[in-house]
């Protein structure tokens, strides 16, 4: 199956992505730098019989998307950092709940209003918890244009084997750059569509939430003559409310062991020049661009140095990231354009604190340049 | 060609971005690399704004220009002009609209400056004032022989609307021709 080679930026290729998983629901609010992605998805939807409705706010946005997750229909919404604040409520509402969801945010720099216009990797952690109470959720972090479009489409599957929101870390970068990418064949994209599991013996016996303890839910599609209840309570079998202790229990266990039992089907990542290499690199999202061409030309110098790029941020990759540690020690440079936050999930998986290895954050809506890169490499690592 | 770097710059609304993207995909149609990248403010109108555009037969990692490594840059805001210089090799060219950029003498030491008057020409000849990104398309192509003029006006051609076509491809010419002349004059002394 020959690749399609296109033009495009990562936000318009996030969009096509969608399009071609078979999403049909767009549900959300401009925001800049994520804009692009419902101005293009409008554009495509209504083509292929879908639909993409511009609510009142992003909070109303998730909210439609929600709801036409529930009737059966793969639904996306996407938005920036203050977008997923409003929305944090109902990222909570589709992970208790168990309704599949793909949010993408293109990230630029904040807190609050921040930089609108300008790269930060500053929502990594909000992305790890974006809402009140325990939640176990799934972040993909493209890293090249064509992951844009990859990432995307695997984030749609996740949600479905997963029956809970998963999140597409794009930034202001990736979202902009313009440039040529090669994408899979649509034919194996949509061979690879894997669909939410569906009840299919007699209403009577449907019980949507009793299902073993790594499992999630199966919830046919509403208005299909299969009856369950949906609710942001803790709920039993058919979704009712209980408050009954053991019920509660596995309920919250099981929306956690649900992912971590299946980890190996979430994890990603890309091992850079590292089979020879002495010193590491860790970086993701849009950083990684960067870091890759400091690799490349520390490489040309003769120094030993590969990068190792989680994709799947969370899960994180613990055990890769305790290997590394085991195989480079402290010889570790660091990078990420926000104060050091998925600096905590490789410290937490390794046993080192920060000041152990070499870190360079930035997070004043520019990106780091890979001179930026080496030069701080050359001073505390070699 | 090894890689070509340019830097368009100006303010908000000027639409310095198009060109961007045209040379871009001029290039991968040749069958090598191309990256455009936009940096702008979250004013509407009237924030700088600079587009890295780089053109290369291998592939292109990080999607900006580095500090001094830009070949040519072309600016019609002094804003702009004053906040992006810097990414300019030594030696480098310049090309500036004399009515709206005026370099130090000290800039015009370490580059190769040019006066170009890009907005007037779209607005008083072309006669429509959107045409400037083309104006600077063919001023910045004749500098630096990046791709070939057919093939570039080809590209264009295919991202601006039917009913601007004629109007385009005049701008495109006039860019042309005024940077022939401005090659010929030398840069400002």
């Amino acid at each position: 199956m020959s690749k399609r080679e296109v033009i495009s930026s990562g936000n318009d290729l996030a969009a096509m992505a969608a399009v071609d998983a078979g999403c049909r629901f767009f549900g959300g609010y401009p925001i800049t730098p994520s804009s692009e992605i419902m101005h293009t998805i409008s554009d495509l939807l209504p083509k292929v019989g879908g639909a993409c409705m511009q609510m009142e706010d992003e909070i109303a946005g998730i909210c439609a998307a929600i709801g036409a997750s529930m009737s059966g229909v793969r639904a996306m919404t996407a938005t920036s950092g203050p977008g997923i604040s409003l929305k944090a409520e109902n990222i909570g509402l589709a992970h208790i709940a168990e309704v599949p969801l793909v949010i993408v945010n293109v990230m630029r720099g904040g807190p609050s209003t921040g930089l609108p216009t300008r790269v930060q990797q500053g929502d990594v952690l909000q992305a790890k918890n974006p809402s009140h109470g325990d939640l176990k959720t799934i972040v993909l972090c493209p890293g090249t244009l064509e992951e844009c479009y990859t990432e995307t489409v695997r984030a749609f599957n996740l949600a479905d084997r997963f029956m809970q929101p998963v999140f597409v870390l794009l930034d202001e970068t990736l979202g902009h750059m313009h440039a040529k990418a090669e994408l899979p064949s649509l034919q194996e994209v949509e061979e690879g569509i894997k669909l939410r599991r569906q009840f299919v013996g007699d209403p009577a016996d449907y019980r949507p939430y009793d299902v073993p303890d790594d499992e999630p839910a199966i919830l046919n599609p509403m208005f299909k003559g299969y009856r369950y209840h949906y609710t942001g309570l803790h709920h039993g079998p058919t979704g009712f409310p209980t408050e009954d202790a053991e019920i509660c229990d596995r309920l919250i266990k099981r929306l956690f062991n649900k992912v971590d039992a299946h980890v190996d089907e979430i994890e990603s990542y890309e091992e850079y020049m590292l089979d020879d290499a002495e010193y590491l690199v860790v970086a993701y999202g849009s950083a990684s661009l960067a870091a890759r061409e400091a690799v490349n030309r520390l490489r040309e110098e003769g120094v030993k140095i590969g990068m190792f790029r989680p994709i799947t941020l969370f899960p994180a990759p613990d055990k890769k990231m305790k290997e590394l540690k085991e195989r480079f020690g402290n010889k570790v440079f660091m990078t990420e354009l926000n104060m050091g936050q998925y600096v905590e999930a490789f410290e937490r998986a390794t046993g080192m604190h920060r000041d152990e290895f070499v870190t360079l954050f930035k997070a004043n809506g520019r990106p780091i340049s890979p001179a930026d890169m080496i030069a701080k490499i050359k001073d505390e690592l070699l | 060609m090894s890689r070509i770097i340019m830097r368009f710059t100006g303010v908000g609304g000027q639409g310095v971005l198009l060109a961007g993207e045209i040379f871009a995909a001029a290039k991968i149609k040749q069958g090598g690399y191309g990256v455009k990248t936009a940096t702008y403010t979250s004013q509407v109108r009237g924030g700088p704004t600079v587009v890295d555009i780089q053109l290369s037969d291998e592939p292109i990692l990080y999607p900006y220009a580095n500090d001094g490594e830009v070949d040519l840059m072309l600016s019609v805001a002094q804003v702009s002009y004053d906040q992006f210089k810097k990414g300019v090799k030594d030696g480098g060219d310049i090309i500036v609209d004399p009515n709206l950029v005026t370099p130090s003498e000290e800039d015009k030491k370490r580059w190769r400056i040019y006066e170009i008057p890009v907005i007037t020409i779209a607005k008083e000849e072309v006669g429509n004032v959107i045409t400037q990104s083309v104006v600077a398309l063919g001023a910045a192509n004749t500098f630096t022989r990046a791709i070939d003029d057919d093939l570039l006006i080809e590209t264009m051609l295919s991202k601006v609307p039917p009913k601007v076509h004629e109007a385009n491809l005049k701008a495109y010419e006039l860019g042309k021709k005024y940077a022939l002349e401005a090659l010929e004059k030398g840069p400002m002394k």
